[in-house]
């Protein structure tokens, strides 16, 4: 930045300059501070728009969730480079699967990807996914609870990454699940009694995690092999009315 | 060293032997030194053209002597266009008081001969291109009070020896790369007035000592690296008016002693990383006219009141995490406030009524806060306001119309709120309005067309509302408009023609309405216009020709319209980058002319009725990412320049009428991630080089007539998650390195000729999940125990091939199997338990198979008897009972006839034959001999039970129709009836 002047001296003429960016929701716009210091007075806030360049749609909720994931995502091997939010949809980005009729994404496959980060709420923007596949990464973290919303999931594959804290209940909402891998994480607290509801759950795997308390015995969970619950803290199947399901907890 | 001191020798004797005998010896040095610092300098503009020992050196540019012209006391050269370097020479023009070399380009560094100019008052060096650092021995200049040296390319520290400058007043050093820290040795400029330390890399902590400069009025450090707490000592600079700290790493809170600055009028520190809430004492800077506390982790309530705060003109505070709402007593009725930017905080509450009484104020930003409720129907207060921003709040309620009255407003933000209702069309009265952002708001209506009065408008997005109706009429009247962002709301009706009009429009954007009729003739004015998006509307029509006059269009999205005709007048623009028509009726080829366009990236023209071939010269496009040509009438082989595309990324050209063979040199693309060539008719085999392809997610090579076997290549393919090459004439064994596709979750390799035994390396695909197709195939051999290892397999299809043996148990595993089809092989043995909820189509045609859901395994089991349900069984038992009535029968007769004969002839002839029955199966035929069938729709399986007796063969027909679901091709037997 060159900065001119051609006065000779006087002691309040120096001239200073700043500039800083406000980044506005869809656009952005730069603001200079550009006043001199000898009349205070001048004080000019120049508010040139430009142009929307990628007028980012706000509507486009699903392309939005994918991106918000991405930036918390550290992607070493660049698996995401193709997620230009700037795109009508997501549609077309690698790893992520729309349906044919409406451009709804139905899968979202990143399993095995060397990706570690964490997981965000805006998941649960994705209201048509059917297949959740994080499997195989070092995705650490919480799972996020808005997992829940995801009302078409029928198969949620977060296995063999570093997810902590507990089992979200809201993963009982998830009516149309019926494959829930979570085994090989650090998981902690007990298995949330609101999953027994789950009727169409067929898999459900949480072995090698660090989860406490019982084993549910009721609805899906009649069916589930010991195997699925390997490798935790947990005391066996659940006794009702002798010990709460939490025990040891 | 000695020839050069020779020849200054030599012309300090020329300079005297010219005959000045009368200028006084000082004036002889003098010029003599000057011509050595000219010397050095390239001066295109001739400025020291009149520096010449014949002329008087009071006579020459730039100098200013004594009033005796004894000596010289100026060399000013400001803005002289000069450059090459400022010769050490200058150290010896020792009367020199002013120094002015400003705004020129010089190089070198600055020498350290200037130390020598001991009355040196004024030295002044910025804007050059000076580097080096600053010689020690400036501190030598005892008389020095003016030192301005910025904007050039100093570096290293600030000699600390500047501390030196007793007499100094005024110290510029901005916009260098001076790094180190501010020296404490500043404090002892006693008199100093001004410190410009602004855009350097200075690091470290304000020195406390910054209190000795009692003299300071202007204190600006903005854009370095300076950390730490803000040093009370500060406030004890009584005399500063102008304190600029912006843009560094300072941290801790906003030291209360600031509020002792009596005389301060402006405050900056935006751009920093403070802390804690805002001193309710700064209301003490009474002189306050710009106060800057932005972009910091400033918290708590706003205490700063307008109210005692009276001469503030500007109040920024935005991006911050300030709380609460805004104090009701916040503005004077004569407030001299004339911004008030508050964005970015969580300030919540209604909109607050008090800054209704700031009736100054031009700008007011309270974006991204929880502002909630309605617009003030008194909004109008505000008559000078030309920005308003309250996007990214809760405001609800519609937008009042005494909008109309803000005849200065220029800038209208409201998106991202809640708000309702129409746009009052006393909004037309807004003749400066020139931005209107009422995006991401549920506001309905029509669009008034009064809006098109205000002519100054340049951009207007309503993006993501519920108007109805149509585009005014009357829009061509808005001249200086470049944004038109209409998407997603309900509009209807045809473009106006007026739109033609706004000859200034780069942005146009109807998607997502319910727009319809036919693109206007007029569109051909919009000559600037670089970005059109129509998608998803009911146009229709063929495009006008003159759209090919439009030359900078860079992006065009027609997809999912039904316009028609040829796609040329959309080839006109060099400058395309992307160009999306799917789905619409376009016919006609592709135009060759699209290559112009050098950077396009993505091109998109599937589901038309495009014919012809892919144009060669499409071979240029190398920024070409995006190759989407399916599901049109287009034929013809693969042009080879396509090669050159070597970005592509996906390319896809299935169902269309392709012709030739797979190229080699589709194993060129390195960045390929998706290849679908799916329902052509390419022919011979796959090329080993799609191999190379490592990227590749998505291969789709089914429903051609490709043949040979499948290359073992394929295993490189380690990124891959979908493999499709069904319905070829593949043949030859499924290769072993499959196994090394771990990340596939779909494998298709049906309706081929493939032979061998299914690999056991299959268990290595543990992430196969939709389906594992292998049916109508040859297979042969036992199904490998190591399939029960695909615990992730929801579809395992093995049907149709000749596969042996026992259905091993350890499918078993299969936990997440939900479709299994195992029929039509020559399986034998138990069905394992676990399958028995399967239907029993999953294991229909299988000899010797037997248990669950097939009949119950008798001793004999596995020995050639046929295993059939319940009503099979039933319908068995019925053939059986009638055709033992038959043979009983036929037994009578015969015994009737050999008693007849017996009773007729004495002798006794043998007997006609042995009536048995047989069962046998009849193998099931596929029929996908027609097109039609095989593009998906159905086919069928007949499957015969034939009674047969020598007299009355009686045949049982049972057809099942295999519904296939063409995208998933989910075989699930539907309907099964039994025709007899």
């Amino acid at each position: 930045m060159e900065i001119r002047n051609t006065h000779f001296i006087s002691l309040l003429d120096c001239l200073f300059l700043c500039s800083f960016i406000f980044k506005f929701h869809h656009f952005y716009f730069l603001v200079l501070f550009h006043f001199e210091m000898a009349p205070l007075s001048l004080f000019s806030i120049l508010v040139p728009f430009l142009l929307c360049i990628t007028p980012t749609l706000s509507t486009n909720s699903e392309g939005n969730a994918l991106h918000a994931l991405r930036s918390r995502l550290i992607d070493p091997t660049n698996v995401l480079q193709s997620w230009d939010p700037s795109l009508v949809n997501p549609c077309t980005w690698f790893h992520v699967t729309c349906d044919d009729s409406n451009n709804h994404v139905i899968r979202l496959d990143l399993g095995n990807s060397n990706i570690s980060g964490t997981l965000g709420p805006e998941l649960g923007e994705l209201k048509h996914l059917q297949y959740l596949e994080l499997y195989r990464n070092e995705i650490g973290g919480k799972i996020p609870k808005e997992l829940g919303n995801l009302k078409n999931l029928v198969s949620m594959d977060l296995y063999e990454n570093r997810l902590e804290g507990e089992i979200p209940e809201s993963l009982a909402k998830l009516k149309s699940l019926r494959f829930l891998r979570l085994n090989n994480n650090k998981l902690t607290g007990s298995i949330p009694r609101q999953l027994t509801g789950l009727s169409n759950l067929k898999v459900f795997d949480v072995s090698d995690n660090n989860l406490c308390g019982t084993i549910p015995v009721d609805g899906p969970f009649a069916t589930f092999p010991m195997k699925s619950f390997e490798n935790n803290r947990l005391n066996g199947p659940e006794l009702k009315g002798l010990v709460p399901y939490d025990f040891g907890c | 060293m000695g020839s050069i001191q020779m020849s200054h020798l030599m012309l300090l004797l020329a300079v005297l032997s010219a005959g000045f005998a009368v200028t006084h010896a000082d004036n002889a040095s003098d010029s003599f030194w000057l011509l050595r610092v000219k010397s050095e300098i390239i001066d295109p503009a001739r400025v020291l053209e009149n520096w010449t020992p014949r002329a008087h050196i009071c006579s020459w540019n730039g100098l200013t002597c004594s009033d005796d012209q004894s000596h010289i006391l100026g060399l000013n050269l400001s803005g002289s266009g000069l450059s090459g370097s400022l010769s050490q020479e200058i150290g010896h023009l020792s009367s020199l008081e002013t120094l002015d070399m400003s705004s020129n380009f010089l190089t070198g560094s600055i020498p350290s001969e200037l130390g020598k100019l001991q009355n040196l008052r004024i030295l002044l060096l910025y804007t050059n291109s000076l580097c080096g650092k600053i010689p020690a021995e400036i501190g030598l200049l005892k008389n020095l009070q003016v030192l301005r040296i910025g904007d050039n390319m100093l570096t290293g520290e600030i000699t600390s020896s500047i501390g030196n400058l007793r007499e100094l007043r005024v110290l510029g050093l901005s916009y260098c790369q001076f790094n180190g820290s501010i020296p404490i040795e500043i404090g002892n400029l006693k008199h100093l007035t001004s410190l410009d330390l602004q855009n350097n890399s200075l690091s470290g902590l304000i020195p406390e000592e910054i209190h000795g400069c009692e003299g300071l009025e202007n204190f600006a450090a903005s854009n370095n690296q300076l950390q730490g707490n803000i040093p009370s000592s500060v406030g004890l600079l009584k005399s500063l008016q102008v304190l600029n700290l912006a843009n560094n790493s300072l941290s801790g809170s906003i030291p209360i002693a600031l509020s002792r600055l009596s005389n301060l009028k402006y405050l900056n520190l935006l751009g920093n990383k403070l802390s804690g809430e805002i001193p309710s004492e700064l209301n003490q800077l009474i002189q306050l006219e710009k106060l800057d506390l932005s972009e910091n982790n400033i918290s708590g309530a706003i205490s700063l009141l307008n109210t005692r705060l009276r001469n503030l003109e500007a109040l920024v505070l935005s991006d911050n995490a300030l709380t609460g709402s805004i104090p009701s007593n916040f503005c004077l009725r004569n407030s001299t406030l004339q911004q008030l930017l508050l964005a970015g905080n969580m300030l919540s509450g209604e909109f607050p009524l008090e800054l209704l009484n700031c009736s100054s104020l031009q700008q007011l930003d309270l974006s991204n806060n929880k502002f909630e409720g309605e617009l003030p129907f008194l909004l109008d207060k505000l008559e000078n306001l030309k920005d308003l921003l309250l996007n990214n709040n809760s405001f609800i309620g519609a937008l009042p119309p005494e909008i109309g009255n803000m005849s200065n407003l220029e800038n209208l933000f409201l998106f991202d709120n809640m708000i309702t209702g129409g746009i009052p069309v006393e909004i037309g009265k807004l003749q400066r309005l020139s931005v209107i952002y009422l995006y991401d708001n549920q506001m309905s209506g029509h669009i008034p067309r009064g809006l098109t009065n205000c002519t100054s408008l340049t951009e207007i997005d309503f993006f993501g509302n519920h108007f109805t109706g149509s585009i005014p009429a009357t829009i061509g009247k808005l001249k200086n408009l470049v944004l038109l962002q209409l998407r997603q709301n309900y509009l209807s009706g045809p473009i106006p023609p007026s739109l033609g009009y706004c000859k200034r429009l780069q942005i146009l954007a109807l998607a997502d309405n319910r727009l319809s009729g036919s693109l206007p003739p007029t569109f051909r004015f919009l000559s600037g216009l670089s970005k059109i998006t129509l998608y998803n509307n009911s146009f229709q029509g063929p495009l006008p020709n003159s759209l090919f006059l439009l030359k900078n269009l860079k992006i065009i999205n027609f997809s999912n319209n039904r316009f028609n005709g040829t796609i040329f007048p959309l080839s006109g623009s060099n400058a395309l980058t992307a160009l999306d028509l799917t789905n619409n009726s376009f016919s006609g080829p592709i135009p060759a002319r699209l290559a112009m366009s050098r950077n396009l990236e993505r091109v998109r023209l599937a589901q038309n009725h495009l014919t012809g071939t892919i144009p060669f010269i499409f071979g240029q496009l190398i920024e070409l990412k995006f190759l989407d040509l399916s599901f049109n009438n287009l034929s013809g082989g693969l042009p080879s320049q396509l090669s050159s595309c070597e970005k592509l990324e996906h390319l896809l050209l299935n169902n269309n009428q392709f012709k030739g063979t797979m190229p080699p040199w589709l194993g060129s693309f390195q960045e390929l991630g998706e290849l679908d060539i799916s329902s052509n008719y390419f022919f011979g085999t796959v090329p080993v080089e799609l191999g190379n392809c490592s990227r590749l997610l998505k291969l789709c090579l089914h429903s051609n007539t490709l043949s040979g076997e499948i290359p073992p290549e394929i295993g490189n393919l380690t990124s891959l998650n979908v493999l499709t090459l069904q319905r070829n004439n593949l043949s030859g064994s499924i290769p072993s390195t499959i196994q090394k596709c771990k990340k596939l979750y779909e494998l298709r390799f049906s309706e081929n000729f493939l032979t061998g035994s299914i690999p056991s390396d299959l268990e290595g695909l543990t992430e196969l999940q939709v389906i594992l197709d292998l049916s109508k195939n040859l297979f042969s051999g036992e199904i490998p125990s190591s399939l029960g290892n695909l615990v992730k397999l929801e579809r395992l299809n093995l049907s149709y091939n000749k596969l042996q043996g026992e259905i091993p148990p350890t499918l078993g595993k299969l936990t997440s199997l939900h479709m299994l089809n195992l029929s039509n092989n020559h399986l034998q043995g138990h069905i394992p338990s676990i399958f028995s909820g399967f239907p029993l189509s999953s294991f229909l045609g299988n000899d010797k198979l037997c248990g669950p859901p097939l009949v119950t395994c008798s001793g004999s089991m596995g020995q050639g008897k046929k295993h059939l349900s319940n009503t099979e069984v039933a319908g068995i038992i019925v053939v059986i009972v009638s055709t033992s009535t038959v043979v009983c029968l036929i037994m009578l007769y015969i015994m009737f006839r050999i008693w007849c004969h017996w009773r007729d002839q004495v002798s006794i002839s043998s007997a006609d034959g042995v009536v048995g029955t047989e069962k046998k199966r009849g193998e099931g035929k596929w029929v996908y001999g027609d097109e039609k069938s095989r593009n998906g729709d159905y086919w069928k399986v007949n499957s015969m039970v034939l009674v047969s007796s020598q007299d009355k063969p009686a045949k049982s027909t049972t057809t099942c129709v295999f519904h296939l679901k063409t995208d998933s091709e989910d075989m699930e037997a539907d309907t099964c009836s039994k025709v007899t």
